[in-house]
């Protein structure tokens, strides 16, 4: 019963904090946005370009520059939630003694985790509604071919990524130290899983390490129904299996002070 | 003077009797009960051997310095906290195993705790009333807590005393059968402190158990029924606040002024320590009903001072006496 209840208050403050402080989440969004905007001026949206080939494999896969990157981008927002804004927002409750708070009073891991990532998930379907629409108007780009896969990778996404916050959240003591590991991680995921310089033109160890990593299938199982390839099973799977062997120990080793 | 002094042997035997039932154990239902409690945090060991039992409805204070082991006991008893060893039983629960369903029916103001900076005053309190199986009426709880002006104030906007009444109801917010205060009064103004006070003494009339954790000496001796002295994580005394200064037999000190300067036959009382004289200032050390036994003897001789005083041991002076060091400073 209180779990009934509690969910949906936990949310419910969720979102009225997010409202109060919008601009803690400005880098989140404005980055992967600026980032396509660049990225898409620099390299255009000429059809001529789609068929372009470097290692044996089609550089934008098959698509213009610009619809590559729209795509794209959209799982940068994810990734730099998952990676940053939870691990940080959590390390500064624990620090702040609100996580003590929280627990004295029956609050569950799951209930705050929960509610954090429904504000992250309506903010991801914000962001890609406002991606598309940019990337409409500045560069002609399609709009995503099939909404519900596209809504479908970034739930599965967002299980992971949060999954790999919370893990962060507790590895990471400060909200200061998880400033500076999330960014660098950020960082080194955005520039070796094809969402800066597409994974084709990589040379093959960093294009293996990014294959491993969970941004790359990310990226892959937003534009394949985005672009109208259809969904991306073996993807799809691979961020679920990250989001268990992330969650599972981060649920269990939980720390609230 | 023989016959007043086998009268006033007669009043200081009969006041010994008393103190002898002071000092038994209080009898009832036990809420919580704590035996042989241990935590350490790596090598620093927090709480070293900490035993002792609430019973229904009073209001039993946890007393020591900072750093004595306070807190954490009162985390592990809340579930808080994993103790390294000892058995906890609160309400018949065990803490380490049914923490969450000891958590609806306790409540806990906790130390160095916060919420976020941007959350107001009634949503904190209607979100934390979301977690409750039995929540109180959250209107109710504002104004009992004097919260009203405060509402629609975020939590980082708020003085120090004003968080703290926060804190404290939402320490009431599920209707607890129990509640844990830590610091119950740090940061409030000497009158809200008093109005805090009367507000739990109000909460225990109403059936509510009090664990009242501090390092106030005044609120310990005001608020408790019980307390238990813990320095360097042992339990140093476990009395009533009167009990702790009377069982130790800490001096009461009564002073007044006289021109009689032979009084040697004060210092044959049995209740007196020692006398000093300076001039005509006289001091007086003893224990027991000593004020008025010398008072009595006073008469008796024909002085009859009008600046007879005496300065009664309080908690703090049982406090030094136990642990043998001041508790501030």
């Amino acid at each position: 019963m209180s779990a009934m209840r509690g969910y949906p208050a936990m949310t419910r403050a969720e979102f009225r904090l997010f409202r109060r402080e919008p601009f803690s989440v400005v880098f989140v969004l404005a980055f992967p946005l600026m980032m396509m905007v660049l990225l898409a001026a620099v390299f255009g949206n000429s059809r001529a370009d789609a068929r372009d080939m470097k290692n044996g494999m089609l550089i934008w896969r098959g698509v213009t520059p610009a619809n590559y990157y729209t795509a794209a981008s959209v799982a940068v927002i994810v990734a730099a939630l998952g990676l940053m804004t939870l691990p940080i927002n959590l390390a500064g409750y624990r620090e702040r003694g609100i996580l003590r708070r929280f627990h004295a009073s029956s609050v569950s891991v799951s209930t705050l985790v929960s509610a954090q990532l429904t504000l992250a998930l309506v903010t991801f379907v914000a962001g890609t509604v406002v991606m598309a629409i940019i990337a409409r108007f500045a560069y002609h780009a399609m709009l995503p071919k099939d909404v519900l896969g596209v809504v479908v990778a970034l739930v599965v996404g967002t299980a992971a990524f949060g999954a790999i916050g919370l893990l962060l959240a507790i590895v990471i003591r400060s909200s200061r130290s998880a400033q500076g590991i999330g960014l660098l991680l950020f960082f080194a995921l955005w520039l070796i899983s094809g969402t800066a310089p597409p994974r084709a033109v990589l040379p093959t160890g960093l294009r293996d390490i990014g294959g491993l990593l969970p941004l790359a299938h990310l990226v892959t199982a937003v534009q394949n129904p985005w672009f109208g390839f259809g969904w991306s099973a073996t993807d799809l799977a691979v961020l679920a299996a990250y989001a268990i062997a992330a969650g599972v120990p981060a649920l269990w080793f939980f720390r609230w002070d | 003077m023989h016959a007043v002094s086998a009268k006033l042997e007669g009043v200081e035997n009969e006041w010994r009797s008393e103190n002898v039932k002071r000092g038994q154990p209080a009898t009832g239902t036990l809420v919580v009960e704590v035996e042989g409690l241990r935590k350490a945090y790596g090598p620093v060991v927090a709480v070293e051997d900490v035993s002792f039992g609430v019973l229904e409805g009073e209001i039993f204070g946890i007393l020591g310095p900072n750093g004595a082991g306070k807190t954490t006991t009162v985390e592990c008893v809340q579930g808080l906290r994993r103790p390294d060893g000892g058995t906890i039983r609160v309400l018949g629960l065990d803490p380490t195993t049914q923490a969450a369903q000891l958590r609806q029916r306790i409540g806990s103001q906790l130390q160095d705790s916060a919420l976020p900076g941007r959350l107001r005053v009634a949503e904190s309190i209607e979100l934390f009333a979301a977690f409750a199986h039995d929540p109180v009426d959250c209107d109710e709880l504002i104004a009992r807590w004097r919260l009203d002006d405060q509402r629609g104030q975020a939590f980082d906007s708020l003085s120090g005393g004003q968080r703290q009444r926060l804190f404290i109801a939402l320490a009431f917010v599920n209707s607890p059968e129990l509640v844990f205060l830590d610091e119950l009064t740090q940061g409030l103004d000497p009158q809200a402190r008093r109005a805090t006070w009367e507000l739990i003494q109000e909460i225990r009339q109403g059936g509510t158990t009090v664990v009242l954790v501090t390092h106030f000496m005044d609120e310990a001796e005001h608020l408790c029924d019980r307390v238990a002295v813990v320095d360097s994580g042992k339990v140093v005394a476990l009395d009533t606040p009167q009990g702790l200064i009377e069982g130790l037999g800490l001096p009461s000190v009564v002073r007044f002024t006289t021109f009689e300067p032979d009084l040697g036959w004060l210092e044959k009382l049995d209740v007196v320590e020692s006398m000093t004289q300076h001039g005509e200032a006289v001091e007086i050390r003893g224990t027991g009903p000593v004020l008025a036994l010398v008072a009595s003897e006073l008469v008796a001789h024909g002085i009859v001072p009008l600046d007879l005083r005496v300065d009664r041991p309080t908690v703090e002076d049982a406090f030094l006496a136990l642990t043998g060091r001041k508790m501030r400073g």
